[in-house]
């Protein structure tokens, strides 16, 4: 436990530093920033009717008539649509794109208003579940920062212009553009799977021979295809089957982070970690920077990216010799690494056909490529690794560079900027602001006034993609239908309405564009049968037929050549803005990054031997220096970051992202510190950095480390993290099963109060820690389907999150290279609640149901029930964090509100209340049909959001629902059971799957460590 | 310096003040626990709709059911106020060529307007919402004509009714009230929009009847109403 120790050390002093400055100016700054303008603003038009209102007294007095609450209109639809039934949500198989796939999703409906993303159950990409992002994607349709108006920013400050205005702008500048054969038209866009645009792309190749085409990503997605263009001689893009694979070993590849796939492979991966469900996966990670496959793998060893080519090389050397016939021996070194090297090669030759090998983005194209010559020498490939065709380069396509050339020698006539953010997310180097400058025309579409819309002539507001018609191919290679919820609210067009427009289409839809590219898809002679279908599924067809390529005769990897010693710096996207797109999203802002719990900013991740060598602390802000170019950012100690590598978050510093990101032009400082400016390519991985602390201090915001009291308390909640988190090896679990219900041994519980009997139904969860990868699905579903506010910087430092649904994550063993275990923590529910027994006015009371129910308006906010509450679970509103929504300028963002939870007022205690609207709901249904609820029936929306299916919900009384059956299995154990709270959430003791050779001496001897 | 003090009378004065102000303290909380109560407030409450729309001319003497306008009632938890469609079944004026259908009733009529408007224009008629529960209470018609109670239980004889007003108290208390003792309120559920039924015997035995039948056990905690 010495991790935990120390890292919790590191935390108390994180927090006086905190102390210190909470006074500072760039303190008062974040709390603006938190409450832009509704806080300064009396709320106009719209007010919720309030209880409270009709408590004055004075009122009372003075006539009947005056003292209702606002009286409500019933605006009924003059013709109701079919199936339509007003207040019952309808769902409505869509997608999104990102990082060039399309991400399925079914989203929920109220009265014409969409307020929930879920999974696609159906969709073999989805099965049901989603990540974080998708989630939270909803928020930007009801973002009230979102771009209204097209701008003609020509004039200043800009002019608001109509469509028509801009069409008849347009208009000549298209003309010339045509009769030069596309000589100066340029289209500036993001990687697309959709087969609309790449149809109308090729259109405009054919029109306008003589334009181009530039696709410029962020966050890198061709790496993994080029590598496959080495070792195969054709572009391909790899595709994972874990379901086939017993041993997976990966390099920096975080497949369950933000990868296309990473929904179905966290499910794939999940299912085979259930001990009682058959033969356990194992999982090797390399890794410079903790990632959520570094944090399940059984065995991580953390390395610098820089010097995984040459851990690779090491491996396949390795594993060539053992399929010459020489046996691979444990390693005695004294270098974990050599030990690890050894062991992974053992067991992939072991597993041959079984086993997968996985590069990560990060890596360059010749990493990839000997990824797959070593898959394919161990008989994976069309096993587990498997690959699919990538669509044609286009022929008109260009590079960034080129473009820029051509902008600053004035060549380009007309500039079409299409999603992506490039001016702000552009390498060093590349002045693309000043260049786009000089195009004679410049036109932008995109959902907000960016930093690329700033220097555009024109900007154009987009379609969000809940608001118009689309298509895409999900990873598995399905035709995934995009389809609008809503109307556009601003009038918003799509990128595929512009490209059409530019090819003179100019009254054609979205939804006609996406039906004529369908023709040519489905089949014409039932076509208007499929197209159906495809609508209602939201996908439509098989998987394209996976190939597996044999390696080009001539392959000739030369070896990697080793890295230089000094500091290396690693670039990812963002858990939570991904590239800088999720900026202006409280939700996503607000989640805690999954490994290390900071929110509301990036910082430099750095080991803690790197952060002793450099004299640092979390929370010093350091000046980060690489290639010439410097940025001055906080630091933070992630023990598990490998030593010498400094990892920090691409998508943050965003200076035209809106009131909750950063708005420069409005005053509302950048939300952390904007790194895409140290890169002069799109390499993710840069040597010889350098990092120098300023001797300042800068405020992190994190959670996990809140409910710390004093040091006695931080020592003792180190001392109990085995008894909250139970884990084992596969080896302990086969001695013994129910090992996880002896870590705690306590007298015979006997309870001062009646004990409730429950006779009816008992509603009770499972969480299975086993299956659990902490990617904080669960939390963003929750946010949004209980109308969880965000609360901002300020305050999650002073511990006052809001989040339901917490994630914790717990460090183990050495703090150089520590596991880490996560665990989901919401109420308990508990029989015997502690927060009833001290409530004084039964605002929080049981049902006969067993749910511990919060009835607000009888809340009187002494915070007692929080205080007794042994799980920390309860949150209290110190603030009207929702006034914000009654403000007049916020009418659209209210939009989101899911209406069947009500929205909590300041002063009241609030908590997960098992999703009890879901649970009515569904018994209210079913009461109707005179018959009981069936198992599985109700979905609680962490449940429904589970990648992993780490969550299970139901009747603990039917003796036949899945989650009796899992309390009732021998890995089953209840948090704190020694205070007889008697909790109805109970978790699955987590199992590892170690590797005799690596397995550490806690994994032999747990129990007995646990009794220290 | 002379220091004031009160003439000795003020002695036999205080007794009296002490009486009126705990006098004015009862009635003045007298006054607002009955100015504050729902049945002071709320019932009685007649907002003027916009247009003269009669209950006791379409459901009392044209006998229509309940559900031919208010038609998710027994599905959903809200009873649909009727599209202007469902107005437009009788009371469509004249279409595009000016042809006025045989079957409309009032086609001209100066009170019927807002239909014709709402129909020509797809704007909506906004109807007064008159049995307005607070926003933290969540109640479902369904579970309650599922189980056989009546309209006319919360909504009083709307059939009789000109323009519709409150009538009862719509206030926790009162609901708890049937929720701890539903039997007088249960009927047959085919018999849920007959509100002019009497049940042919005491209304208290059939109601345990059917609560037996139906297996009806209305909840009293928190979470049925307050998520």
């Amino acid at each position: 436990m010495s991790s935990v120790t120390s890292t919790s050390a590191a935390a108390r002093a994180y927090w006086r530093s905190l102390d210190q400055l909470q006074q500072t100016p760039e303190f008062t700054e974040f709390l603006h920033r938190e409450f832009p303008v509704a806080a300064s603003e009396f709320p106009q038009g719209f007010s919720r009717r309030r209880w409270l209102q009709l408590m004055g007294a004075s009122f009372a007095l003075t006539g009947a008539a005056g003292c209702r609450w606002q009286s409500d209109t019933l605006a009924s639809l003059p013709v109701r649509p079919a199936n339509r039934v007003p207040g019952v949500p309808q769902t409505f198989a869509t997608s999104w794109e990102l990082g060039g796939y399309a991400r399925p999703i079914v989203v929920t409906s109220y009265d014409g208003r969409p307020i929930k993303v879920e999974g696609n159950r159906e969709h073999p990409d989805s099965l049901g579940a989603t990540d974080a992002l998708s989630q939270a994607m909803i928020l930007h349709l009801y973002d009230p920062d979102r771009s209204t108006a097209i701008l003609q920013q020509t004039e200043q400050p800009a002019v608001e212009r109509s469509w028509d205005e801009f069409a008849a702008e347009l208009e000549p500048v298209l003309a010339a553009v045509k009769a030069s054969g596309g000589a100066g038209l340029r289209v500036l866009t993001e990687t697309s799977s959709s087969p609309t645009r790449s149809r109308l792309q090729t259109r405009i190749a054919s029109e306008f021979p003589q334009a181009k085409w530039v696709e410029h990503n962020a966050i890198p997605v061709r790496n993994a295809i080029a590598g496959a263009e080495l070792a195969f001689g054709r572009a391909l893009r790899p595709h994972l089957d874990l379901t086939a694979a017993d041993i997976i070993v990966t390099f920096d590849d975080d497949f369950f982070g933000h990868h296309p796939a990473g929904v179905r492979l966290a499910r794939e991966w999940a299912d085979g970690r259930v001990p009682e469900a058959g033969p356990m996966k194992r999982l090797y990670a390399v890794e410079s920077q903790f990632s959520l496959v570094g944090g399940v793998a059984d065995h991580r060893l953390p390395m610098k990216s820089s010097d995984i080519p040459r851990f690779l090389d090491a491996l396949e050397e390795l594993v060539d010799k053992g399929l010459a016939g020489a046996p691979i021996e444990e390693s005695h070194d004294d270098s974990y690494g050599l030990k690890f090297l050894a062991t992974v090669a053992a067991d992939l030759l072991a597993h041959r056909g079984k086993s997968v090998v996985s590069v990560g983005e990060t890596q360059a194209p010749a990493v990839h490529a000997r990824a797959y010559r070593l898959n394919s020498k161990l008989g994976n490939i069309g096993a587990t690794l498997s690959f699919l065709p990538v669509p044609d380069p286009s022929p008109i396509a260009a590079e960034l560079s080129t473009l820029v050339e051509e902008l600053q020698a004035g060549k380009v006539e007309l500039l079409l900027v299409l999603g992506g953010n490039p001016v702000y997310t552009a390498p060093a180097g590349i002045e693309l602001a000043a260049a786009i400058r000089q195009a004679k025309w410049s036109v932008r579409l995109s959902n907000y006034v960016d930093e690329t819309s700033l220097a555009c002539q024109w900007h154009l507001p987009a379609a969000h993609p809940l608001e118009c018609w689309g298509d895409g191919i999900s990873e598995s290679g399905r035709l995934t239908l995009q389809q609008p919820l809503i109307a556009p609210l601003f009038g918003g067009k799509s990128d595929i309405e512009l490209l059409a427009w530019v090819l003179g289409d100019v009254d054609a839809t979205s939804q006609s564009l996406v039906r004529q590219t369908a023709t040519t898809l489905l089949p014409a002679d039932r076509f208007d049968k499929e197209w159906r279908k495809l609508i209602h599924d939201g996908f439509w067809g098989k998987p394209a037929a996976t190939l597996s390529p044999t390696l080009r005769a001539d392959l000739n990897l030369p070896a990697a050549t080793p890295a230089p010693t000094d500091l290396e710096l690693v670039l990812t996207p963002s858990p939570s803005t991904y590239d800088g797109r999720f900026a202006n999203n409280g939700w996503l802002q607000e989640t805690p990054q999954p490994l290390s719990k900071l929110t509301w900013d990036n910082a430099a991740l750095i080991a803690p031997a790197t952060a002793d060598e450099l004299g640092l602390k979390t929370g010093s802000l350091a000046a980060l220096h690489v290639a010439g170019q410097t940025v001055e950012l906080p630091v933070y100690v992630l023990p598990g970051q490998a030593p010498g590598s400094i990892g920090v978050a691409l998508g943050y510093g965003r200076t035209a992202a809106g009131h909750v990101g950063g708005l420069l032009s409005d005053g509302i400082a950048a939300v952390g510190v904007n790194v895409y400016g140290l890169r002069t390519g799109a390499e993710t991985v840069l040597t010889k950095a350098t990092l120098k602390g300023t001797g300042r201090q800068y405020p992190l915001s994190t959670t996990q480390d809140h409910h710390a009291i004093d040091t006695v308390g931080m020592t003792e909640i180190a001392g109990r993290i085995g008894e909250l988190v139970r884990e084992g090896s596969l080896g302990e679990y086969e001695a013994h099963p129910d090992f996880a219900q002896h870590k705690v041994h306590h007298p015979p519980l006997e309870s001062l109060w009646k004990e409730p009997s429950s006779d009816g139904r008992a509603w009770g969860m499972s969480i299975d820690l086993s299956r659990c990868i902490g990617c904080n699905s669960c939390m963003v579903a929750c946010q949004s389907e209980n109308n969880v506010p965000v609360v901002g910087k300020e305050q999650i430092a002073r511990g006052r999150e809001m989040h339901w649904i917490r994630i914790d994550r717990y460090f183990k063993g050495d703090v150089n290279q520590p596991e880490i275990v996560t665990q989901p923590v919401a109420c308990h529910h508990c029989e015997n609640a502690p927060c009833e027994q001290v409530c004084p006015v039964a605002a929080t009371v049981h049902s006969p149901e067993g749910l511990n129910d919060m009835a607000y308006n009888r809340c009187v906010g002494t915070r007692y029930c929080a205080n007794n509450c042994p799980y920390k679970v309860r949150r209290f509103n110190f603030f009207d964090y929702n006034a914000k929504y009654e403000a007049a300028n916020t009418e659209l963002s209210r939009m989101l509100m899911n209406p069947e939870v009500t929205v909590r007022e300041r002063g009241v205690m609030e908590k997960c209340t098992y999703c009890v609207q879901r649970i009515q709901n569904v018994k209210i249904g079913a009461k109707n049909e005179q018959r009981a609820v069936r198992d599985g029936e109700v979905v609680t929306a962490c449940q429904q959001a589970c990648p992993a299916n780490a969550i299970v919900f139901g009747d603990l009384n039917d003796k036949s629902s899945r989650v009796a059956a899992l309390h009732a299995g021998p890995r089953s154990y209840a948090m704190l059971a020694e205070l007889n709270v008697q909790p109805r959430t109970k978790y699955l003791a987590r199992i590892r799957n170690p590797h005799p050779w690596l397995a550490t001496a806690a994994e032999v001897h747990g129990h007995e460590e646990a009794h220290g | 310096m002379n220091r004031f003090c009160f003439p000795g009378w003020i002695d036999r004065l205080l007794p009296w003040s002490a009486a009126i102000a705990t006098a004015l303290a009862v009635y003045v909380t007298g006054v607002v626990i009955v100015g504050a109560a729902p049945s002071t407030l709320d019932v009685g409450y007649k907002p003027e709709q916009p247009l003269p729309f009669s209950h006791a001319l379409h459901a009392g003497k044209l006998k229509m059911d309940c559900r031919f306008c208010h038609n998710t009632v027994d599905r959903a938890a809200f009873a649909a106020v009727p599209t202007t469609a469902t107005c437009g079944k009788c009371h469509s004026g004249a279409d595009m060529s000016g042809v006025t259908a045989t079957t409309s009733v009032h086609a001209n009529s100066p009170k019927l307007l807002a239909v014709r408007e709402s129909l020509a224009t797809g704007n909506f008629i906004g109807w007064k919402k008159v049995h307005d529960l607070p926003d933290y209470a969540y109640f479902n018609h369904s579970a309650h004509v599922a189980r056989g109670v009546s309209c006319v239980s919360c909504h009083g004889r709307i059939d009789q009714m000109d323009e519709v007003k409150q009538v009862k108290e719509l206030s926790m208390a009162w609901c708890l009230e049937c929720h701890r003792h539903p039997e007088p309120h249960l009927r047959p559920k085919e018999l849920v929009t007959q509100l002019d039924w009497v049940a042919p015997e005491s209304p208290e035995v059939l109601g345990a009847k059917l609560r037996e039948a139906l297996k009806i056990q209305p909840a009293e905690n928190c979470s049925t109403c307050h998520r």
